[in-house]
């Protein structure tokens, strides 16, 4: 999205009065995720402002591999004058991440100094990070603690705002909690960003949207980055936790049942079944089976049984 | 996710055990279908007291009977008669019918049209595998184009009936079909009809792999299960696939829900009416 101001001819002088330029700087806004979150309207929204001021906008998107819960980025940048759509490493004035670990893949865009990070952590957990399918298996996801994040970078303000956002009534709204945190950072009118919200959002959703607005801002008003560092740390399970997992969970053949249809054998995507020599189904490798449930499912006889776990 | 999660579904808990195993060939869909069958009634919560399973005759008639609830084995396509009279009479019962494709369209479907007419609020199950299995393997009225059945040896080139459009066309306010390969979602159809307070009618797709399978070379149990998704195209798809390259796909899912008046509700409203209060 681009604002007309006419191409200028940029002069060497200009370029080598560093001190000018800085004052002109425009602001960075980096903003990340995963497919169907929404960060495409939170850069509308601040576009949408930034004309509103008028002030000179340019936003740059991947949006190509969302659909599956793929990585979504914005860049944007809004000032007196912006030339380049993108954002350099290392200068974001704000990184709001509306993911957990796509947020943490796009740290070193954050201005070392005095960037601001704004997150959700809320974890989308994609299926090349589960290297066992077991229910509970240890995935290969980031595995950096809120408290660990916070110690490395200037201003760090990171809560779960999908639960905040479902806990009001709407989790697709979370993204305007979000866009409430960030209005914190930025400065504009909160009337300004108000109007634009509506302006924006389905007509239905207008009220769920303004409420989480207003929680995303009171959030960052009454937390102090400092205490993010107390902020309870993301709970993954650890290995030694999956201990005697293995050996309750294999499925039961009852022999006397099955009729030797072959049905579980041939859809067991683990290809942990095989027919005897008496043309009864039996588990060849109890270690493999990862409690899909295919076969107890399928067999016509209800001759497999995967019994509670609980008990 | 806050909330206890409901015991899980064990089909054991449900099954007359000392007639297992039951009586169907190796690799038969109808016991997919019971499955999920009792996995709705396990997940809605209806106790085996307040279940109560009317079947017809054939192979489908016969599983009603491994159920450890209220079970009636009744005569020749007239399931639906005996239910509408048990539902009338009891209707604190959750009545269930189990039919086939033979018992429901050809013998029992005058009953099966007015069943949907009068839209009591029960929930039928018709397990389509296109052939009289129980009998020795004759034509029934869904049997495909071409298809060899011991009534049909040159191959069968009568028009087949869509179930799902009869009884939608019949009048019944719930109309769905799946097929047993997608057991958790034919579960989900299944407990949607059971909640649905009218005239449910679920066509499950099943496969008769023995009969009807061996004398047309339709492969094992398996390939005939996995065959049945190539067939299917789940009311989800919309659009793109809406336009199939094979027209002769069958649509799947809740095909038809309508607000109609229920039939036990509309009599008790009629004879108040009349003055005349049961
Ligand atoms: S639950 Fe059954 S189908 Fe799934 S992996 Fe285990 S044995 Fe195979
Ligand atoms: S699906 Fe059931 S009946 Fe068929 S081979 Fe497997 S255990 Fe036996």
């Amino acid at each position: 999205m681009t604002t007309g101001t006419p191409k200028e001819v940029i002069t060497a002088a200009a370029l080598t009065a560093p001190s000018a330029r800085a004052q002109e700087r425009p602001t960075n806004v980096l903003i990340v995720g995963v497919g169907g979150q929404g960060v495409i309207m939170i850069s509308k929204v601040i576009a949408l402002l930034c004309e509103r001021q008028d002030l000179d906008v340019k936003q740059s998107e991947v949006h190509g591999m969302s659909k599956r819960g793929g990585s979504v980025f914005s860049h944007l940048r809004f000032g007196q004058r912006v030339y380049s759509p993108t954002i350099p490493i290392g200068e974001a004035d704000v990184l709001v991440a509306l993911e957990w670990a796509e947020g943490l893949r796009w740290l070193p865009f954050l201005n070392p100094e005095t960037g601001t990070f704004l997150a959700d952590t809320q974890q989308l957990i994609p299926p090349f990070s589960c290297r066992s399918r077991k229910p509970g298996a240890v995935t290969n996801y980031a595995r950096h603690t809120v408290a660990e994040v916070a110690g490395k970078v200037p201003n760090c303000f990171a809560t779960d705002a999908s639960r905040m956002a479902a806990e009001l009534g709407n989790a697709r709204a979370a993204n305007t909690i979000l866009l409430g945190m960030l209005s914190t950072a930025l400065d504009f009118p909160e009337q300004e960003w108000l109007t634009v919200i509506e302006q924006l959002v389905p007509k239905k959703t207008i009220g769920a949207n303004l409420r989480a607005f207003a929680a995303g801002r009171t959030w960052v008003e009454q937390h102090d980055p400092a205490a993010m560092h107390a902020e309870a740390p993301a709970v993954f399970p650890a290995a030694a936790d999956l201990g005697d997992y293995v050996a309750r969970s294999a499925p039961e053949i009852n022999a006397a049942w099955c009729k030797g249809c072959e049905i579980c054998v041939k859809f067991c995507p683990e290809r942990c079944l095989f027919m005897n020599d008496r043309q009864v189904a039996e588990l060849k490798d109890p270690d493999l089976c990862t409690r899909c449930r295919v076969c107890e499912r399928l067999c016509p006889d209800f001759a497999i049984t995967l019994h509670r776990l609980d008990a | 996710m806050t909330e206890a999660p409901a015991p899980e579904f064990v089909i054991r808990e449900y099954l007359r055990e000392h007639l297992m195993p039951h009586f169907l060939c190796p690799g038969c869909g109808h016991g997919i279908a019971l499955r999920a069958l009792l996995w709705a009634v396990h997940e809605l919560g209806i106790t085996k007291d307040r279940l109560a399973i009317v079947s017809g005759i054939g192979c489908s008639g016969r599983i009603g009977a491994y159920v450890d609830a209220n079970t009636f084995h009744v005569t020749h396509g007239r399931p639906l008669a005996f239910a509408t009279g048990l539902k009338l009479a009891r209707p604190d019962l959750e009545v269930v019918v189990i039919t086939g494709d033979g018992d429901c369209l050809a013998i029992g479907g005058n009953h099966l049209i007015h069943a949907c007419r009068r839209n009591l609020n029960i929930t039928c199950m018709m397990l389509n595998n296109e052939v009289y299995g129980m009998t020795g393997g004759q034509v029934s009225p869904t049997t495909s184009n071409s298809r060899y059945t011991t009534t049909t040896p040159l191959g069968n080139f009568e028009p087949t009936f869509d179930a799902c459009a009869l009884a939608e066309g019949a009048g019944a306010g719930f109309v769905g079909r799946e097929i047993t390969l997608q057991t958790p979602a034919l579960k989900n159809l299944l407990r949607e009809g059971l909640a649905y307070p009218g005239f449910a009618f679920i066509e499950v797709i099943s496969d008769c792999t023995e009969i009807y399978g061996r004398k047309n070379d339709l492969g094992n149990s398996a390939e005939m299960v996995l065959s049945q998704k190539a067939a299917a195209r789940p009311d989800v798809y919309t659009n793109s696939v809406d336009r199939p390259f094979r027209p002769n796909q069958l649509r799947t899912g809740v095909l038809a829900r309508k607000d109609r008046p229920e039939y036990a509700a509309a009599r008790q409203r009629h004879l108040q009416s009349l003055g005349n209060v049961e």
